[in-house]
């Protein structure tokens, strides 16, 4: 089953007869009906909760939301399509951006939407960033290095867990793994931490400072950054840093 | 746009008030939250896009738990389209995100002001892409339109405008004018009737004594701008509230770039209250007509906000402008919601 199929199955079984008969009618639309469809959806269309769609990585959403997907995967396939994406993206709302990011996995040309998913990463509305950020496979696929390091440092930046993004072990990388030390003594100098997850990202891999930085972990009286050091130290599969992941205060 | 300081002399303001007068809204200024506890408010209209974070904090600590900012002008014309369109996503975007953060909820009227209508070509582009933001989420009006010079640009584009908030079914938030302000008023709500627009969808904003009767004789919701300092002070706004009731009268700030203050509800609210005005005709003013009217547009769920967003500044919703480095950030204990 393809996503389009899977949104559907779920749409039909949590939609009424009125808002499927809507969905239905739109559907028949050309390329503006669609486009201001996927705008006028919450007006329609309830904010009936979500939970977990097996296959689809948007959890815990709102019907309202996946309706707009939806749209946007037939929208995509028409010849203006993306034009009208565009302007979507241009004039968007904040729900309609996070729906936007959210849906840029399922279209059928992802790659082509790389500068708005770059965007995203630079977005300081919150729910806009974690919509590209958190269990979205977009970035994992698509992102260059150096984009892909930007959206993990921001995310330790703003002190959002990190374990949320998707591909994080797999996209670690040497040039990730120097800035997050450099960055780490940054923290240190004022006074502030990193999440003590931070350095599975760097278990891997040589940094200038790795002997004095596990040093420290040892000796932190935060008994997290002492596991840290543990599982680095004894090359602990992924698995174990399990235990770390949570929201951590930095300071 | 609903002060110009330099106009202060040319239009003395008609909630000037006598010296005893200054001296309680002095009082008023300093201490109003003594007399507020306990008081929701919504101010229907407030351009936060022009105020800091700093009033933010203040309105909720006031007790503002929801708010209308208005489309307007930017104190100086803008000369392209692209410049009208990042604004308007900017009031549906950014500055509702902005104030999430502090636990308000943030509403807009989107519509071309009247000052900018005066440009023809740029007007006719703009109208062009009203349609598509008037649609958007939590967008609960055509705001804010109508005169100001009352050119024939202006008319015209007000004019469209009121055709698409009927066909919109959204209510319509009316500036009305500065100068000659009692026949603009008047020229508006005709122009609105004539549009079979229903007077209960209407907002006429900026009244003053001269204009409320008539508003509230044709059935228009009338809504009184209050501005700081010796106007703030001052009983006329406690008189109208007297002689006229609650009903379909709202008071709002219209905080802007110009001196205004954005905790003038509040501080009104706690005026009314020192001047005997029953709590129940207060929160009409204050909060319900201003709830009421605009809830018309379908676009507002009283309980997303009567118990207070969910604030969490510290984590969910951090990014790292509105809260730089060094600054703690409030977490709402209140929450149930434990992270």
């Amino acid at each position: 089953m393809n996503t389009a199929e899977l949104l559907n199955q779920s749409i039909q079984s949590l939609a009424s007869s009125t808002e499927l008969a809507w969905l239905e009618d739109k559907l028949k639309a050309d390329s503006k009906g669609l486009s201001l469809a996927f705008v006028i959806a919450p007006r329609q269309i309830a904010k009936t909760p979500v939970g977990i769609i097996p296959g689809w990585n948007w959890h815990n959403s709102t019907l309202d939301q996946l309706v707009r997907v939806y749209l946007l995967i037939h929208l995509a396939e028409k010849e203006d399509g993306k034009s009208r994406i565009e302007t979507l993206f241009d004039t968007a709302e904040m729900n309609e951006l996070v729906a936007l990011y959210r849906a840029l996995p399922v279209l059928p040309t992802p790659e082509i939407w790389l500068h708005r998913a770059t965007d995203a990463v630079r977005s300081n509305m919150g729910p806009v960033f974690d919509a590209i950020a958190f269990g979205n496979p977009y970035p994992k696929a698509y992102f260059s290095e150096l984009a892909w390091n930007q959206l993990v440092l921001k995310c330790i930046f703003n002190d959002k867990p990190i374990h949320l993004i998707e591909g994080l072990d797999e996209r670690a990388n040497q040039a990730l793994a120097d800035t997050l030390a450099d960055f780490a003594h940054e923290r240190w100098a004022a006074g502030r931490r990193v999440p003590s997850q931070v350095w599975r990202l760097i278990r891997n891999f040589q940094t200038n400072t790795k002997e004095q930085d596990l040093k420290r972990l040892q000796e932190s009286s935060d008994p997290n950054d002492r596991i840290a050091a543990e599982l680095i130290q004894k090359n602990s599969p992924l698995e174990a840093w399990k235990v770390l992941e949570r929201e951590e205060k930095a300071y | 746009m609903c002060q110009n300081p330099n106009e202060q002399k040319l239009n003395p303001s008609h909630f000037e008030g006598s010296t005893e007068e200054k001296q309680t809204a002095h009082e008023v200024d300093g201490g109003f939250a003594a007399y507020t506890q306990g008081m929701k408010f919504f101010d229907p209209h407030v351009h936060m896009t022009s105020r800091t974070t700093d009033d933010y904090q203040a309105l909720a600590d006031a007790g503002v738990v929801a708010i209308i900012e208005p489309a307007f002008w930017l104190g100086q014309p803008r000369t392209g389209l692209a410049s009208f369109k990042d604004y308007f996503a900017s009031l549906v975007g950014w500055e509702r995100f902005r104030s999430s953060q502090f636990g308000i909820k943030h509403y807009c009227t989107i519509g071309l002001n009247s000052r900018e209508a005066n440009n023809e070509a740029l007007a006719e582009e703009v109208m062009e892409i009203l349609p598509l933001f008037l649609q958007k989420e939590g967008v609960v009006g055509v705001g804010e339109i109508g005169f100001d010079d009352q050119t024939a640009a202006e008319e015209k584009y007000y004019r469209a405008q009121l055709e698409l908030a009927k066909e919109m079914g959204l209510p319509v938030q009316v500036h009305t004018p500065h100068r000659d302000k009692k026949k603009g008023t008047e020229r508006s709500m005709a122009i609105a009737l004539e549009h079979g627009l229903a007077p209960h969808m209407v907002v006429i904003d900026h009244n003053n004594e001269e204009t409320v009767k008539s508003v509230l004789d044709q059935g228009f919701y009338a809504a009184f701008t209050i501005y700081p300092f010796t106007k703030m002070g001052n009983e006329r706004m406690v008189e109208i509230v007297k002689q006229y009731g609650s009903e379909r009268i709202m008071v709002n700030s219209a905080a802007d770039w110009g001196i205004s203050d954005p905790l003038a509800i509040p501080k009104t609210a706690a005026l009314m209250k020192i001047k005997g005005i029953s709590d129940a005709d207060i929160q009409k003013v204050t909060y319900q007509n201003a709830l009421d009217s605009f809830a018309q547009s379908g676009q507002i769920n009283e309980q997303d906000f009567i118990h207070g967003l969910e604030i969490d500044q510290s984590l969910k919703f951090n990014g790292n402008t509105v809260l730089r480095g060094g600054q703690a950030p409030r977490v709402d204990k209140n929450s149930i919601f434990i992270r």
